[in-house]
């Protein structure tokens, strides 16, 4: 490549994916420096292992990591499980499929907030929900279900959320299995089952994995959801981080959360994406 | 997100027609799909819509199922009383800036995307991706870091280039598949014509580049708007956008019908500026645009 034309791409990359790693990167060495002392807002700038050990011995963060650990594993593998069946039903069009296929993906363009909102309203103490068991007999008084101990109505949100995001993937996917392939399989005897293990599942392991990470990553940070809808007696990662940098400014301690955080979701995401695929084509690349 | 689909349906190859098998258990299916979509869109949504009408002088109580009496009090009261104007001049201000200056920042990248190959540029591809991998709150508040010890105090500012890096991801992806639908017998006809550089961009490129920009600008101010993390921390405290005012009823101050109130105004213009995107995608499927000369 001459020079010319090397300085011209990077000159075009500049704005775009320039500005991108400029950005990123920078945040990425503010939190970890921040972490090890760097960086104050106030005070001196001293390096120091003392925020890791403070954050790393403390009993929330340790409920935190595992507490954001779960909920984002629970929901990619969730999203991505529902997600399958309809995909595949969805594959080939028959009458009302797009209207079907348009109705499933509308949440993804209601904010997560505004989801957490008309999530508390349904399950509310005197919600519909509750009013409905009551009228069916199921129950004799309001169940408690709003910031739920089990953590089932983030779960509930997430899967809301972020099924229509697998299934947005997926279906791509899915519908670029050709029709020979399939026939051939059941040719041979293969049971929907089987179609799914050996046929499905491995050709489109590629957005499977997308939508996992993705998904995973996503969880593993919630606010909005836990804040809303999430059980009262433990916090998210995220929410810990904003709540000890708002709480007297330990913004060191914020930032050994916030390396954490990156490190669950980069690690868990990956991890989810390996094993899938191992499971699925066997270790074959 | 919409990005993503453009591999998807586009590519389908029409297949002679067979009779459908179990198209009995299809209806049956879409029968139980219609029952759950009422349950997973329309309740939600009506019992929003209710919550903002309720009359403050009859209240909604237990044990009514609808509201005695309806009026819109709540939108009144919501407007003269709270920050929601404030709100909405800051998010409606912010998102169309966003919108074009996101745009123009990805254009060069997305036209070196589609136009050039060179070594590494699925490394690059993949960089581009970069803020949609990082937590959200996590680059929230190491962002707001960042700018405190740069000395940048403009709250506007600030949040208007968190989203930019933010949202360019998609503004890439987007333009990137539009740069890739330009025919280059376009352009060298224009050139053989002898037509000057500008008339060759607005010949050849921009009625295949129109409909990306669209769905570019789109994207971007919705998500724009709907963005939490970056305009309630960097924000915080004195400049309010939709969501974070959203965020505040559903707080420690927890006020129903106001919520269900803010609620609506988030959501509503961008499911009709959505619907809008949907018919513009459907005029642009690169399928019927004709493909890469």
């Amino acid at each position: 490549m001459s020079w010319r034309r090397t300085a011209t791409i990077l000159l075009l990359l500049m704005p775009g994916l320039g500005l991108i790693l400029i950005m990123i990167g920078s945040v990425f060495y503010v939190a970890v420096m921040q972490s090890f002392g760097y960086f104050n807002l106030v005070g001196e700038d001293v390096f120091s292992l003392e925020h890791w050990r403070k954050v790393l011995d403390s009993k929330a963060f340790n409920r935190a990591f595992q507490y954001s650990a779960y909920i984002a594993t629970v929901s990619a593998i969730g999203s991505v499980a529902l997600a399958y069946p309809i995909a595949i039903w969805l594959r080939r069009p028959f009458r009302g499929s797009l209207v079907v296929s348009a109705l499933l993906k509308a949440p993804l363009f209601v904010p997560g907030l505004v989801a957490a909102f008309l999530f508390i309203n349904i399950v509310a103490y005197h919600g519909i929900l509750n009013q409905l068991f009551i009228w069916l007999g199921f129950i004799d008084e309001p169940i408690r279900m709003q910031n739920d101990r089990g953590a089932w109505g983030v779960v509930f949100l997430q899967l809301w959320k972020n099924m229509p995001f697998a299934l947005l993937l997926l279906s791509g996917a899915v519908q670029g299995i050709s029709d020979e392939v399939l026939d051939a399989a059941r040719d041979l005897g293969a049971g929907a089952w089987d179609r799914f293990r050996k046929v499905i599942a491995p050709l489109s392991v590629s957005a499977m994995q997308a939508a996992l990470i993705i998904i995973f990553i996503g969880a593993a940070g919630d606010f909005a959801f836990q804040v809303t809808a999430g059980p009262t007696n433990v916090q998210s990662m995220s929410q810990l981080m904003v709540f000890l940098k708002d709480s007297f400014g330990r913004w060191n301690q914020a930032a050994v959360v916030g390396v954490c955080l990156m490190g669950l979701a980069l690690g868990g995401s990956l991890t989810l994406a390996l094993i899938s695929r191992l499971l699925l084509r066997g270790g074959r690349w | 997100m919409v990005s993503l689909t453009d591999n998807a349906p586009a590519t389908q190859q029409p297949r002679p027609r067979r009779r459908q098998k179990g198209s009995g258990l299809n209806r049956v299916l879409m029968g139980i799909l219609l029952v759950i979509c009422t349950i997973w869109l329309i309740v939600p949504f009506g019992m929003a819509i209710l919550w903002s009408l309720v009359d403050p002088d009859t209240g909604w109580n237990y044990p009514d199922v609808l509201p005695p009496s309806l009026s819109l009090a709540r939108w009144v009261e919501v407007w003269t009383t709270t920050a929601l104007p404030d709100a909405l001049r800051n998010s409606y201000l912010l998102a169309p800036t966003v919108a074009i200056i996101t745009l123009i920042l990805a254009t060069p990248t997305a036209y070196c995307f589609a136009r050039y190959d060179f070594p590494g540029k699925g490394l690059a591809q993949v960089a581009t991706l970069l803020p949609l991998v990082v937590p959200g709150f996590v680059l929230a508040i190491f962002f707001s870091s960042l700018i405190f010890n740069l000395g940048i105090y403009s709250r506007f500012l600030s949040i208007l280039i968190a989203h930019c890096v933010l949202f360019l991801p998609y503004a890439i992806r987007i333009m990137t598949v539009a740069f890739e639908n330009v025919q280059q017998d376009l352009i060298d006809a224009a050139r053989d014509l002898g037509a000057s550089p500008w008339a060759r961009i607005r010949v050849a490129f921009l009625p295949a580049l129109a409909p990306g920009i669209l769905a570019s600008l789109i994207i971007v101010f919705i998500q724009s708007i709907e963005e939490f993390a970056i305009a309630f921390i960097v924000g915080a405290p004195n400049f309010v956008t939709i969501p974070s005012i959203l965020y505040s009823y559903l707080g420690y101050n927890f006020v129903r019908p106001n919520a269900a109130v803010v609620s609506l105004v988030l959501v509503v213009p961008n499911v009709l500026l959505m619907l809008g995107l949907e018919r513009l995608l459907k005029s642009a499927n690169p399928a019927q645009a004709g493909v890469k000369g």
